[in-house]
């Protein structure tokens, strides 16, 4: 059942609201332009918002992508529609695009709510937080994180047992048990892809034991557990709530590795392990960090001089591929890496108390399903094939359509930025053009 | 003045500033400040929802003086602002008191000592806040054009997308031939097209524009004036050889000079006349005479009479809202002796080699020999441990790599061998690294501490390495070729960037405002920065900077007026005097004289003028305060720190 809405027209779509969306949608409406910006999840800011600290400046996160959200979310030419996925976009001629959102129901209204938490209190399910990536726990009626944009509550309602708790404890009345699917049909003159990228899903590597062992954890994990808004405020291991001392990063988890299907570099994973093993000598001063890696891969401004620094600080770099992880017998949660190490020319263990695994980008490849009568290509990896990638990289196979950000391969923040200035100014010629 | 009702935020941060600093006893220590109305504490401060409250707080009280404790100005200073703005409160009335960078990151061994100093910093801007003024930006008009400086592929890539917005684009080219550093390469990665081939579409693109003009030869040579009003000096030097011109009869005149020098284009590996092409296909397709070079023997003027020497050098003015720089990179020169360059005859660094590769149709041939093997020593300029460039190249993995197997699929019967620092083949570039592996590409890789090592053995050159990927095994090559594989450095000549006063990273390179979120914008108003002179980057790359660049310089122009920042310098008539010393000390030359009545005294540029504050302790009179930052504030807020 869903109501149906007609009729809407803006200059530009721009699907996805992480960093690179948002920044080419604030391109965009500051030149003057009216945009549609589609987001799925239900707050923008994408898995940037999410992150501790960034490199090599070792800004907090979360400082800087505020009030990037925050000029996102106020501007008047910016129309966001958070937990909307794009089912179709068809082009019509140039400049002439029809699309279809389908916005899922919050279940909240979001002017009303004043996200004071009351419903979160009364809410009596708890189910895994996807937003401190399961961490810990959270409520069937929730805030998603506390720097969300939109800050106002939501109802998950596959996991809902329908109780009416949060209904009776809301100050505001805005919780709608009524809301139903909309979809909506708009029309724009030029699309903006930003769909971003998945995290490699460490289960496909059971040699690496994750899921399995308590004590492995992904590096996004970690990054929550290092992130200003962390849940446990204190960096410890989730088996038994050790403080670790002896930390493991596993690097080219899932990336490099033509045995799961990725056979190329990820181009982040190095910076962040790299990153977050300064932050974890801060943390924890005692702690050893080790990390077991192929090649460094610190390319970019200012990265050589932090992986130095990362070296002068005391974290210890072993080149060797890991082979598999094993829990110890003796049942302290511990890890043995069986490893190659390559300086020495022999296969090694070592114990930890602690591993991380540096998880590699992944396309996503929703954008493939968007487009029904025009092919939008991908690449041999599954990313946003760019039709000219030398000197129009945010050019696709659909003339109007421009990629933006990770869409198109994996990159970094300042790439991201790049790439969606990159794709905002052919939109914007595109616009004037045509 | 009326009475000021101050309402001030102390910010967690998180917990980048809580977990060091008291939050709430520094809200509760200066919540009985005078003026103070309000006071509370806040997780984030900048968040969207935080912000939603500051703005009902500064509604509902009728505040006209605001306070943010939180990181650094150079952060959320604007944040901040415009939250005053959307309260309809004028935005200087707002306040930034920093104590995350200056406080509890500074002190996080000493959390007492922290807060005590968070509460002064804090009632320090609560006394600036008490005497805040009400202030109008300074309106200035924007001239709707922007000077693009470098033709590579960064400043026509950038041309195209300003023209494409209607923007009028001046392309200054300071070689005679467009293109840059680009125009030299062959096939690329990842698609192979080659550099003369990119070239040829931009320029091709350039030229039907009407609204883009193209300089060759010609150099900025002076800037007066500031964002929204750059007027600059353009120096062209003629090239004494007319466009349209007989193909057949310059060729006589090339033939004809007897000036034989090293062509730069080919990295010296071949020689020129002093008139010459770079390629006959180049753009403009139009021959010069190099003066510096020339003996004005007069041969070719009698053989080609399109020639002429009579051409003067032209100084043009053009105006511009904007400058985008892309004044690209210089490929790194090893010094002689390095890896055996310039001492051993076959070491050539990776540019040259790949002007060898485009010169050598059928074999490949160095100085009379066939090249069999051929060994690329990495990271030559880049990532040096001593020696100044600490950096990584970024580009010169995948590009050696790619080389190689350009090399191997036109001479089959050359081996490669790599020594390397790690391989750097970032995102899908590795596919190159697969390529050349699975083609019999032998790789190995060096100890930090143990660089490879060449010597000559009267026939070949001979690479040493102890190899990490055999565990450390001795290994020697005899190599037929070696490959210096050089990083980029910034340009040497950086007359261009210290005429806008651009400032520098620590590499040396143009620094941009915030590596992460700003990567394209400087600290000088108006002024934006694309490709390799921001670092280095490959084509891809330096494409998405260049439009970046392009969509940001436009926003300075686009709207035909710009507001500058109120706070600036004044000078106060009567107690100046006039010698000179503030003029002398401003960074941006914003000050100069001028005649009150018959007294000379100084005058400020408001639009030039950035508030720094330079001229203010130089004043022998005290004839010079600055605007927000007056005498007044800060000894109010000197008193406020120094208070037990």
């Amino acid at each position: 059942m869903s109501i149906l809405q007609k009729n809407i027209s803006f200059d530009a779509l721009v699907v996805g609201g992480g960093i690179a969306g948002g920044e080419a949608a604030l391109n965009l409406a500051t030149t003057g332009f009216k945009v549609l910006l589609v987001e799925k999840e239900l707050s923008i800011g994408g898995k940037m918002i999410m992150l501790s600290k960034v490199f090599p400046t070792l800004d907090c996160a979360a400082c800087i992508t505020t009030p990037k959200v925050s000029e996102i979310s106020r501007h008047p030419n910016i129309t966001i529609y958070t937990s909307s996925e794009v089912s179709n976009i068809d082009k019509i001629a140039e400049n002439n695009f029809e699309a279809t959102i389908i916005r899922k129901p919050r279940y909240v209204v979001i002017e009303d709510c004043t996200a004071c938490q009351l419903c979160e209190q009364a809410c009596p399910v708890s189910v895994p937080d996807q937003y401190q990536y399961n961490l810990v726990g959270r409520k069937a009626a929730f805030i998603p994180f506390s720097i969300a944009s939109p800050k106002a509550a939501a109802i998950d309602i596959d996991n809902c047992i329908l109780c009416g708790a949060c209904e009776k404890v809301c100050p505001t009345n805005c919780i709608d048990f009524t809301q139903e699917t909309e979809e909506i049909q708009i029309s724009v003159k030029t699309v903006i892809l930003a769909t971003g990228f998945k995290l490699f899903d460490p289960l496909l590597m059971p040699r690496y034991g994750y899921g399995l062992f308590k004590n492995v954890i992904t590096s996004m994990q970690m990054e929550r557990e290092l992130a200003p808004t962390r849940p446990f405020n204190t960096v410890l291991r989730p088996g038994d709530g050790k403080v670790p001392d002896k930390i493991a990063y596993v690097l080219c988890t899932g990336s490099r590795d033509a045995s799961i299907g990725n056979p190329i570099c990820s181009q982040i994973c190095c910076m962040y392990s790299i990153k977050q093993s300064q932050l974890l000598m801060g943390a924890l001063p005692m702690a050893d960090v080790t990390i077991y890696y192929l090649n460094i891969r610190s390319f970019g401004k200012g990265f050589e001089e932090f992986y130095q620094q990362a070296k002068g600080m005391g974290v210890n770099f072993v080149k060797g591929k890991i082979g598999k992880i094993r829990e110890t017998e003796n049942g302290n949660g511990n890890l043995i890496l069986r490893y190659e190490n390559i300086n020495e020319g022999i296969v090694k263990e070592a114990e930890h108390d602690m591993v991380i695994l540096s998880v590699g980008v992944l396309p996503n490849q929703d954008a493939s399903n968007f487009f029904k009568k025009e092919e939008l290509k991908l690449d041999s990896y599954k990313f946003i094939y760019q039709a000219d990638s030398l000197i129009s990289p945010a050019r696709t196979s659909i003339d109007g359509v421009f990629v933006a950000g990770t869409a198109s391969g994996p990159m970094d923040i300042p790439d991201s930025i790049l790439s969606a200035g990159s794709a905002s100014s052919e939109a914007i010629s595109y616009l004037i053009q045509k | 003045m009326e009475k000021k009702k101050i309402g001030v935020y102390v910010c967690h941060c998180g917990g980048n500033i809580s977990d060091y600093v008291d939050v709430e006893k520094v809200r509760q220590a200066i919540e009985d400040e005078g003026g103070v109305m309000l006071a509370k504490t806040t997780m984030f401060a900048c968040s969207d929802s935080n912000q939603k409250d500051m703005v009902e707080d500064i509604k509902n009280n009728n505040l006209n003086g605001i306070v943010v404790a939180s990181c650094s100005p150079k952060l959320h200073l604007t944040t901040f602002r415009n939250v005053s703005e959307r309260a309809d409160l004028n935005k200087y009335n707002y306040v930034h008191a920093n104590i995350r960078e200056q406080v509890s990151w500074a002190h996080s061994d000493d959390k007492t000592g922290a807060t005590e100093k968070a509460i002064h910093i804090v009632k320090a801007a609560i006394a600036k806040a008490r005497l805040s003024e009400s202030l109008v930006p300074n309106k200035i008009m924007a001239e709707k054009a922007v000077a693009v400086i470098g033709s590579g592929v960064a400043g026509m890539k950038a041309a195209i997308a300003l023209s494409d917005k209607d923007c009028p684009v001046f392309l200054i080219e300071r070689e005679f031939f467009i293109g840059g550093r680009v125009s030299q390469w062959g096939a690329m990665f990842t698609t192979n097209e080659t550099g003369k081939e990119v070239v040829t579409r931009l320029y091709n693109d350039l030229v039907k524009r009407s609204n883009v003009t193209i300089f060759t030869g010609a150099e900025v040579v002076s800037n007066v004036g500031s964002i929204g009003d750059f007027k600059l000096k353009v120096k062209i030097t003629p090239r004494y050889v007319k466009e349209k011109c007989d193909q057949g009869k310059l060729q006589l005149a090339m033939d004809a000079c007897p000036v034989v020098v090293p062509d730069e284009f080919n990295f010296n590996i071949t020689n020129r006349k002093a008139i010459y092409h770079n390629f006959p296909s180049e753009y403009p397709q139009a021959a010069v005479i190099d003066m510096k070079n020339c003996t004005r023997c007069g041969k070719c003027e009698t053989l080609c009479d399109n020639i002429d020497f009579s051409l003067k050098e032209e100084i043009l003015d053009i105006q511009v809202g904007s400058v985008l720089m892309a004044t690209g990179f210089d490929p790194y020169t090893p010094h002689d002796g390095e890896f055996g360059y310039n001492e051993i005859g076959n070491v050539v660094t990776l540019p040259q080699f790949k002007r060898i590769i485009e010169l050598n149709d059928k074999d490949l041939m160095f100085k009379g020999t066939k090249v069999k093997n051929i060994a690329y020593i990495y990271c030559v300029g880049s990532r040096q441990p001593e020696g100044g460039n600490t950096y990584c190249s970024r580009y010169c993995c995948t590009s050696a790599i790619h080389a190689s197997l350009l090399v191997k699929k036109k001479y089959p019967s050359v081996y490669n061998y790599h020594f390397t620092r790690g391989i750097r083949t970032y995102g899908k570039q590795e596919s190159l690294y697969y390529d050349s592996s699975a083609q019999g590409d032998i790789y190995l890789q060096a100890y930090e501490d143990a660089l490879p090592e060449v010597s000559w053995n009267g026939k070949k050159s001979i690479v040493k390495i102890n190899d990490i990927l055999t565990g450390g095994r001795e290994m020697k090559v005899e190599a037929d070729l070696v490959v210096l594989v050089t990083g980029m450095v910034p340009r040497a000549d950086n007359s261009v960037g210290t005429l806008f006063k651009l400032p520098k990273g620590r590499d040396k390179f143009f620094n941009e405002i915030h590596m992460k979120l700003r990567p394209v914008e400087t600290f000088i108003d108006g002024v934006t920065i694309a490709g390799a002179c921001q670092g280095p980057k490959n084509i891809m790359e330096s494409a998405n900077s260049a439009l970046s660049a392009a969509t940001k310089s436009y926003s300075y122009v686009s709207k035909g007026e710009l507001e500058t920042e109120p706070i600036v310098a004044v000078v106060d008539p009567v107690l100046c005097t006039w010698c000179g010393a503030c003029a002398k000390a401003c960074p941006f030359d914003a000050i100069s004289m001028t005649k009150d009545g018959t007294k000379a005294i100084a005058l400020i540029n408001n639009s030039v003028c950035k508030g720094c504050g330079m001229c203010l302790p130089v004043c022998p009179k005290d004839a010079i305060d600055l605007i927000a930052f007056s005498n007044n504030e800060i000894e109010s807020m000197i008193d406020a720190l120094a208070h037990d």
